[in-house]
């Protein structure tokens, strides 16, 4: 009703109109398949653009992507990835048993029927990574997966049990209570300092060299130990930055670990606010990092600084990084306002698209499937009524599997 | 309570913590710009705006160089005339008031010029703010509608009894039936309270005399001993009024009466389209239908049609899209509401999100994603905005005649790089960029001087103890601490 309205307006004011969306196509219906979807301007994600580009899909894959077609949409980019969303990181994700619960999948645990993942898919984001709530030091296993697709989480996994979870700092210890004080019950959990987060850690990694710990959690470490599974650790200050980095670098040094392979862990530190006072170091260790959602003020949690250009300095340091919304798909704070955001603070366009869908799909080890446009990868499109990125335009329809998953034109 | 700026008195006495080198005092400068955006008309290629003595004199084409002037040069920038914020209720101590009914309140007394939140609105090209008091109230506060620079509030004001502020929807821990009778209640007691004084001055009491003694008032005086007639169009107009001397009416009445005679405008807030009809009732019952400015939040745009038939425009709450749950098949649908209005061609204006990012310029090109046309979007946070609050001939345009208000920004005002250079301000420098060290903390993380950290190995020292509050606007999962 309201948009039918806007649209009388558009022509009622017709002579002070800019155009900013070209004419489009009929509004698709949710559901059916797509075969083929053209823009004014097609951004594969691998640094090409392509003019009055068409994507041609069969099989819910990439067919080909060409020039010369008509221009159904301002533009076209791969639907976007986050692997900072949260989606399913509620309270009940987090086992509290103990503070290393590595062998835990949280795949059972996703509810496909959330209203997280069709706000995901509003905001052009078609790939997550579904982690549990950082309340424990090692939280599990987490799935790459779509927001879109059948009504269940295993159709929808891109790559099942394929990221280890766990976090520094302040948070995992945030609900511990004190010995001292109030008397603790029993759900009282240790560490509750943020050194006693990091002693977890390295607790973990050295029982897991020594077959000291439980034989499941054993196995998991030792996979991210050898670089089977990713390592994926949040970490929002200087500080804690520091302390997975360093963690990594003992590991990668001593006799214990590198005797065994151990020594070959594939780290991702995210919401990595603070990577940015310390580009020499994460480029020396070659770890890459997720951002957290740029502020208002600047200031993020754990007392951390998210400067504007903080993307922009890490491309100059050298430093792999992607964005995330941590799962926002409102439209004052979703991944797209966050790339917007890394370019007010210099980055340059490309480097702004890589960091929101190749680059985070590389660093999960998704991008033989998703991440670009390419022929044989997955048919998922983020479809634009104007420049990608800039706030006068919007992901107005979105493709998933070569499905129209949402068309929001009018 | 009269009051006119003086700008060049201000240019000397107005000294802020962003004050900046401001230009010469002749009170004659010269702005040029690569591209002017007037909001009157046409845009201007290498246009070149005179400002003489606080008021804009020429808005013109032309590239001749200015030797009478003193001469802001910069064809890299893009001019426009400064966004304006319709209603806020920030920038006071505290925005609410625990009185009920308290339209003797002004918010001058709650404005702090010191607040960051108006050096964060001058650092988004921001040139007028409508201060009014938060919605916890029946009755509220006199608003003002202020610039965003000066030390007092009096160097910041640009419009005093800038309107009364009404609540229509209901508050925390009262019912809509409540505020309702409350609100419809608050005019009931103004009109007893004057048919009581008319016949108190028949019966010959002096009681009113006293009190307007007490406030500081002498009802002897001849503009106080003079009475009117009621004015205004309140279905309770009281006849035989005028036996009644105006200066026995009770200071803490009179901002009712001037509403009624509609001499002072109301933002009426309504939190929800049931609110709505509440709202349009008591103002056309009380006769201040043509002075009301809607303020509206949550679904208050179901109520369109009869917004659009009482004819008041409107200042839209900050969240622009409401989201709904269908009960069938629980998902989630979205109405852009500017558009809503946009299609029934109500007036309005729109809220910034937050002060600091998600500023005007961030919603209006909000409304163009959503398919407005560029006209209207930038119309309705700046010349729209500034027609609402009756100010279409001070702020929100460029034009000869108006304040002498002038933001130059790197590139368009609704692209996500453009960004805000310098302001001016009734022909004064305010504000550069380039000396504004908390936009370069935000902008390249170069931390204030004087924090903490400055100076210390960080090796030894936790750079941000003391500030382990999470941000205000972190959208990270929250947790309380137990202990």
């Amino acid at each position: 009703m309201s948009s039918r309205q806007a649209n009388l307006t558009i022509a009622a004011f017709a002579a002070a109109f800019l155009c900013v969306a070209p004419a489009q196509a009929e509004k698709g219906k949710v559901g059916q398949k797509v075969s083929s979807v053209s823009a004014k301007k097609v951004y594969t994600g691998t640094g090409k653009v392509l003019e009055g580009g068409v994507v041609a899909i069969s099989g819910g894959k990439i067919d080909s992507v060409s020039g010369g077609g008509s221009e159904e949409f301002h533009a076209i980019t791969p639907g976007l990835v986050d692997l900072g969303a949260r989606a399913g990181a509620i309270l009940w994700s987090v086992e509290q048993s103990n503070e290393v619960t590595a062998r835990l999948s949280n795949s059972a645990a996703l509810d496909p029927w959330g209203l997280e993942w069709d706000r995901l898919v509003k905001s052009g984001v078609t790939t997550v990574l579904a982690t549990p709530l950082d309340q424990n030091v090692v939280g599990g296993l987490s799935q790459v997966l779509k927001t879109a697709g059948e009504d269940s989480i295993t159709a929808r996994t891109v790559r099942k049990d394929s990221v280890l979870r766990g976090a520094m700092g302040q948070q995992p210890s945030q609900r511990n209570s004190p010995a001292f004080g109030r008397p603790t019950d029993f759900y009282a959990r240790r560490p509750t300092t943020r050194m006693g987060v990091e002693w977890e850690w390295r607790s973990a990694f050295h029982k897991t060299a020594l077959g000291q710990n439980e034989g499941g959690e054993r196995e998991t470490l030792m996979k991210a130990l050898k670089g089977e599974v990713v390592l994926s650790i949040a970490a929002w200050t200087t500080q804690d930055i520091r302390t997975a980095v360093f963690a990594v670098e003992e590991i990668k040094q001593k006799e214990l670990f590198r005797s065994q392979g151990l020594d070959k862990p594939r780290v991702v530190i995210d919401a990595a606010a603070e990577a940015w006072k310390e580009p020499q170091l994460l480029a020396r260790s070659g770890i890459p990092v997720v951002l957290p959602p740029f502020t208002a003020t600047g200031r993020t949690r754990e007392g951390a600084l998210l400067p504007r250009n903080a993307a922009d300095e890490l491309r100059k340091a050298g430093v792999v990084f992607a964005l995330s919304a941590h799962g926002s798909g409102a439209y004052d704070s979703n991944l797209a306002v966050q790339a917007g955001a890394a370019m007010s603070g210099g980055l340059p366009f490309d480097e702004a698209l890589k960091a929101v869908t190749s680059t985070p799909a590389r660093l999960v080890g998704a991008d033989a499937r998703v991440g670009s446009l390419e022929e044989g990868k997955d048919a998922d499109l983020a479809l634009w009524n104007g420049e990608p990125f800039e706030p006068t335009s919007r992901v107005v329809a979105v493709i998933v599997d070569g499905v129209l998953v949402w068309d929001g034109r009018d | 309570m009269k009051q006119h700026i003086l700008p060049g008195a201000l240019a000397c006495a107005a000294l802020s913590i962003l004050s900046v080198d401001a230009l010469a005092g002749d009170g004659k400068i010269a702005i040029k710009a690569g591209r002017v955006i007037t909001m009157n008309g046409a845009e201007i290629k290498d246009g070149v705006i005179v400002i003489e003595d606080g008021r804009i004199t020429e808005v013109a084409a032309g590239a001749a160089t200015r030797w009478d002037s003193e001469l802001l040069d910069h064809p890299e920038l893009t001019a426009f005339p400064g966004f304006v914020e319709a209603h806020t209720n920030r920038g006071m101590d505290r925005p609410n008031e625990n009185l009920e009914v308290a339209p003797f309140l002004d918010v001058r007394d709650s404005i702090d010029p010191i607040n960051f939140y108006f050096e964060d609105s001058l650092r988004q090209g921001i040139v007028a703010l409508n201060i009014q008091q938060g919605p916890m109230c029946v009755v509220g506060a006199q608003g003002r509608v202020v610039r965003p620079f000066g030390m007092t509030v009096e160097d910041m004001t640009i419009k005093p009894d800038a309107g009364l502020k009404i609540v229509a929807g209901s508050r925390m821990g009262r019912s809509r039936a409540t505020q309702a009778m409350m609100l419809r209640k608050s005019f009931t007691d103004v009109e007893r309270y004057l048919v009581k004084l008319m016949q108190d001055e028949k019966d010959g009491k002096d009681a009113a005399k006293r009190e307007a003694l007490f406030q500081g008032r002498d009802p002897e005086k001849p503009e106080n001993k003079e009475g009117r007639a009621m004015e205004g169009v309140a279905k309770w107009k009281l006849s035989g009024f005028e036996i009644v001397g105006r200066g026995l009416v009770d200071k803490k009445q009179e901002p009712m009466l001037r509403l009624v005679e509609g001499k002072l405008m109301a933002f009426v807030q309504c939190d929800g389209a049931a609110s709505v009809h509440l709202a349009l009732e008591v103002a056309r019952h009380n006769g201040f239908l043509a002075n009301t400015v809607l303020v509206l939040d949550g679904d208050s745009f179901k109520a369109v049609d009869a917004i659009a038939e009482a004819g008041v425009p409107v200042v839209l709450g900050p969240n622009m899209v409401w989201t709904e749950r269908d009960p069938l098949n629980g998902k989630e649908n979205e109405t852009f509401i500017p558009s809503v209005f946009a299609g029934k061609k109500v007036r309005f204006a729109l809220q910034s999100l937050n002060s600091t990012s998600q500023s005007l310029w961030f919603q209006a090109a909000t409304c163009v994603s959503y398919g407005l046309d560029r006209e209207t979007a930038l119309a309705s946070v700046t010349s729209t905005a500034a027609d609402i609050l009756r100010l279409g001939k001070r702020v929100g345009r460029l034009a000869p005649g108006l304040d002498g208000n002038v933001v130059l920004m790197s590139g368009d005002p609704l692209s996500a790089t453009a960004r805000v250079e310098y302001v001016v301000l009734d022909g004064e420098l305010v504000y550069d960029r380039s000396k504004d060290p908390r936009a370069k903390q935000l902008l390249e993380g170069v931390e204030q001087p004087g924090a903490a950290q400055q100076g210390l190995p960080d090796e030894e020292v936790d750079p941000h103890s003391g500030q382990k509050k999470p941000a205000k606007n972190d959208k990270g999962d929250k947790t309380e601490k137990k202990d």
